[in-house]
């Protein structure tokens, strides 16, 4: 039922809604900038006025941070540091895809506004799908942010691979989607409320309520996303979307989409709360499906990298892998809340750690992304030394070797696993990241041991947007392995 | 200058990472240049760490020189420095080798200097920190990062099979040591049930934890073998020692001195500073095993290098059994065996890299290592010959050397915990004697059989100026060793005193020693 005085704003609160609208505003002036005529140069107008909407956004949301949780929109909005601290996040991101993608889509001819204004709306999704405790909006918020990325994998219109993931990855999403609706319909069904914190409640007072439908609801509900971050059994889209998108589109996907997603995950099992007394039950059945799936995940993801011999598909395979990492956090979250914080600080990290890599390979990549074989990087050293250091730099940083912000998050993430008990699903953890140390170093391997491959010119500079980028994540991964009290400490106090 | 004294191993350990980084300005042209700065980098990390021995307190057991910094409070992460009569050796040590191989390296590598000696510094920077490290996280930090150094120099500089070499080195410790940083959480979430006190990796702190140690399956077992894997692979012990023969003659001159010279010996500090402190009851329980292997390592290894064509592969194997020894003085769980198992890392740090050091002069001249290669070398010559010789013996242990004193205070600590395995190990030292010996005769004695030995040059002045510190220092070792122990022996007590109900005086435990010589 709709009851008009809920949706009466305090002046107070237009602040803290000020990031989205922010980039909703970016998204619609973006919209019509881009129907420009030619000699305004649309194409250089919109990534700009988007990168300032990010730029605007993030500073607001830094702004809100600091606010009081506030519920907005009678139960369908929250307001909470927690959702602020990840628009800051989500605007960074959507800034680094604007900056990593520009030159790109130029040189390979794919310079249409529709990208910098699809990035925008999915940065909107994500923020959106992680400042509400409502199942609906959660939903509407991560079909806003899946739509725009399905388009984002074909980007590359003329190219089949492209068709081919955006399709597999629409429809395998769409089902996706699907089983996360009906689990949202059949907590609906058994509680009469889409609110999570009412749901918790009204099942702590009548524990009748925990039916089997209610069970098999919020099962569907974890399978959904674990559907969506691709841990497996249900990973068989990821590395096909992977390998077709095009290259900012895949570094956006690893990076921002993947956080948000599990950022999502967070708030709807911190909503539910599973540790309470009276749901030990629901609880088990939980813990049990993230262990397993952490287990088959990390398992299965190092595996299958061993054998690529493709960047690109090599690095979305480790991409399973390390969502198998981050589901042992999710696990000991479900046992002690103050364990989510390592799963942020885990994903902070890998976003940053992906998003350099694969802008890297952006500035290596040949026409409709060729050129991502181990071959090619054969020797690349002593092409381009300072390239191959910093792709050297996240591959360890991936690798969980000190002294890279890599190690640390995998330090805390793993740390809070034993923390909880789950000691042998930790040991298999670090014997899967051992193995995964064999196909990151092969990549050193080609760069620095050995010899060129390719003769002629293939290499142009690196543009500057890129070195940007690369400098950016570099020193944030390297400076967060040194120095990781100052994040750690913020992200903590997220979940308080 | 009390800021300085205050942070004087910070001082120690960082001063060459960040000479490295400094040297990276200039320009790559100028090898001669970056050559000298390099070895002047490494010289003043020496001369530096020479104030550590001055201002060291014999009489103090516990941690000297500690630093304490807050790094990451909320898991109980400081950074925390010190070192005791154990890491002080050990830091000397490393400090010692860095000059002599950057030195070593100055006409066997024309490829990329500006890495190579910036990765050389800062692989000192890696080893140092991994010796003062005093809490567990800024240990397996330390430990894990001086892979990556290692990693590049044998991969990038090392013979025909590098990659390979490089790879497994990396993967054989990654493998130990991530199961170690399991055991380490654990111990550290331990420390915070146990105390109440909140967390903390200190390893005093750590020391202090309480785990059930009954039966070969319990908490505490599991720890030791953590512990213990990591470490035995880095000893190597038999049967985790396959990485090193590969990696070893891969490697390019100065990778095997830094690896068999100090990294090895990272493998035995760890069983010292971390496993017998943390885990008395399993360790125990697995003496006898861990003395088995130890005595198969020494046995097998010596047996290995019997037969081997290459001579460097030879001095490789002839690590795997002089290692043996430092596994079995450090369970033989007495104060001999232990100072012995000390001593004989730093021998053994000196010797092998003094062969490695003299087979790399040998290959910069005929690009060779097959013994078969080679005969009649002492003829053409003579001051290489002697210098083999010495070194040489100081490696099969004859008294009055470095190499005897380690040896023969291990045996002697094994006799009072195993007379059997004691009878056995001693078969090694005779083993060792033999393969040296067949190895120095076939190639240095009798005519010269090879048309192209025979213009071979005698050392140069620089590998004169290399191998004269590593001479010396295998003597003063040899006829002074109580200099070495009377700064060890406090700590060595407080590490076996979960062992020795009743501590022994210092003197006491000396006294073999004196009978030695």
């Amino acid at each position: 039922m709709i009851r008009p005085e809920t949706l009466t704003l305090a002046p107070e609160h237009w602040s803290l809604l000020a990031p989205y609208l922010i980039v909703f505003g970016a998204a619609l002036a973006s919209i019509v900038a881009g129907t420009l005529p030619e000699r305004f140069a649309p194409g250089k107008v919109v990534p700009v006025l988007c990168g300032f909407g990010f730029l605007l956004a993030g500073m607001c949301s830094l702004n809100a941070c600091l606010s009081p949780s506030t519920v907005l929109f009678g139960g369908m909005m929250l307001s909470d540091p927690y959702g602020h601290f990840l628009n800051v996040l989500y605007c960074l991101f959507g800034g680094l895809a604007l900056l990593s993608s520009y030159h790109y889509l130029t040189q390979q001819r794919l310079r249409f506004v529709e990208f910098d204004i699809l990035v925008v709306f999915s940065v909107l999704g994500m923020m959106l799908m992680t400042s509400t405790q409502h199942l609906i909006v959660v939903f509407l918020s991560l079909e806003l942010m899946s739509l725009s990325v399905y388009v984002l994998v074909g980007f590359r219109r003329s190219d089949r691979k492209s068709n081919e993931a955006a399709m597999k990855y629409y429809i395998l999403g769409s089902a996706a989607s699907a089983v996360l609706l009906y689990g949202m319909a059949l907590i609906y069904g058994s509680t009469q409320t889409f609110e999570l914190n009412e749901v918790l409640a009204r099942v702590q007072n009548n524990t009748a309520l925990l039916t089997p439908v209610f069970l098999l609801g919020s099962v569907l509900l974890v399978v959904g996303f674990l559907f969506k971050t691709a841990a497996v059994p249900f990973h068989m889209w990821m590395p096909d979307v992977y390998e077709g998108a095009p290259l900012p589109v895949t570094s956006f996907m690893t990076g921002a989409l993947k956080f948000a997603v599990f950022a999502a995950f967070i708030r709807v099992l911190l909503g539910l709360d599973f540790d309470v007394s009276g749901v030990q039950q629901w609880n088990i059945t939980l813990q049990n499906v993230l262990w397993v799936s952490a287990a088959l995940t990390m398992f299965a993801g190092n595996l299958i990298a061993l054998l690529q011999t493709n960047l690109k598909r090599m690095l979305a395979y480790s991409s399973i892998a390390h969502t198998g990492y981050i589901l042992i956090g999710i696990l000991a979250g479900t046992l002690t809340r103050e364990s989510y914080s390592g799963v942020i600080f885990y994903l902070i990290i890998y976003a940053l750690m992906n998003i350099g890599a694969f802008t890297i390979l952006s500035a290596l990549a040949g026409d409709g992304d060729s050129g991502m074989e181990l071959e090619n990087v054969s020797g690349l050293a002593s092409q381009k030394p300072w390239l191959a250091l910093a792709l050297t730099a996240f591959l360890f940083s991936m690798a969980g070797i000190p002294p890279m912000g890599g190690f640390f998050a995998k330090y805390v993430l793993f740390y809070s696993g034993v923390q909880v008990g789950a000691v042998w699903l930790v040991v298999l953890g670090v014997l899967c990241s051992a193995v995964s140390v064999y196909y990151y170093l092969r990549v050193i391997v080609y760069m620095y041991m050995r010899p060129v491959a390719r003769s002629g010119g293939t290499l142009v500079a690196v543009p500057l947007t890129l070195q940007v980028v690369i400098g950016i994540t570099l020193a944030a991964v390297v400076l967060f392995g040194i120095l990781p009290n100052t994040l750690l400490q913020v992200v903590r106090s997220l979940f308080a | 200058m009390d800021w300085f004294n205050a942070h004087i191993i910070s001082w120690v350990t960082f001063l060459p990472l960040a000479w490295a980084l400094g040297g990276l300005f200039i320009p790559d042209k100028r090898s001669d240049l970056i050559r000298q700065y390099t070895l002047a980098g490494s010289v003043i990390t020496f001369l530096l760490s020479l104030l550590l021995l001055t201002g060291f307190n014999v009489e103090n057991a516990g941690f000297q020189f500690a630093e304490n910094c807050s790094w990451v409070p909320s898991l109980g992460i400081n950074y925390r420095v010190g070192i005791d009569g154990i890491s002080l050796w050990l830091v000397l040590l490393t400090t010692f080798l860095t000059p002599l191989v950057l030195l070593s390296s100055w006409f066997s590598v024309h490829d990329k200097e500006k890495a190579y000696y910036s990765l050389l510094l800062a692989l000192e920077t890696g080893m140092l920190g991994a010796f003062v490290a005093t809490d567990a996280f800024l240990f397996y930090v330390f430990w894990e990062a001086m892979l990556i150094p290692m990693y590049f120099l044998v991969g990038i500089w090392g013979g025909k099979d590098r990659i390979y070499a490089a790879m497994k080195l990396f993967l054989y410790t990654v493998v130990g040591s991530l199961l170690m940083l399991v055991a380490i959480f654990y111990l550290g979430y331990q420390y915070h049930l146990q105390s109440g006190l909140g967390y903390s990796l200190y390893l005093p702190d750590l020391y202090t934890v309480r785990l059930g140690g009954e039966g070969y399956l319990s908490a505490q077992s599991i720890l030791f073998l953590a512990f213990a894997i990591a470490f035995s692979i880095k000893v190597p012990l038999f049967p985790l020692h396959t990485w090193l023969p590969d990696a070893h003659v891969q490697a390019p001159t100065a990778g095997s001195v830094i690896l068999a010279g100090v990294l090895l010996k990272m493998g035995g500090y760890g069983l010292i500073r971390f496993v017998l402190p943390l885990f008395p009851q399993a360790v125990v329980l697995y003496q006898t095993p861990m003395l088995i292997l130890g005595t198969i390592a020494i046995t097998y290894g010596a047996l290995i290098a019997l037969v081997q064509p290459d001579i460097k592969k030879l001095v490789a194997y002839s690590s795997v059994s002089h290692m043996g020894y430092v596994v079995l003085g450090i369970f033989a769980l007495n104060t001999v065996g232990m100072n012995g198992a000390i001593f004989q890392m730093l021998a053994h740090g000196i010797s092998t890299s003094g062969l490695f050091l003299l087979v790399g002069v040998l290959y910069d001249r005929r690009h060779t290592r097959e013994i078969s290669e080679f005969g009649g070398i002492a003829k053409v010559m003579p001051l290489y010959a002697i210098a083999f010789m010495i070194i040489l013996l100081s490696s099969a242990a004859l008294p009055g050397t470095n190499g005897f004193v380690g040896e023969f205070l291990i045996l002697l600590g094994l006799w009072k915990t195993s007379p059997i395995l004691a009878a056995f190990a001693a078969l090694g030292v005779i083993l060792g004697a033999v393969y040296l010996l067949y190895m120095f005769q076939k190639v240095m004695l009798g005519p010269v059989t090879k048309e192209e030995n025979k213009g071979l040059l005698d050392l140069n002045l620089k590998e004169v100026v290399v191998l004269v510190p590593l001479i010396l220092a295998v003597f003063v070792m040899g006829f002074a060793p109580n200099f070495w122990f009377s700064r060890m022996q406090g700590s060595v007590v407080k590490v076996l005193s979960p062992y020795i109900p009743a501590p022994l005086s210092p003197t006491a435990a000396i006294v073999p020693t004196q009978s030695a010589e």
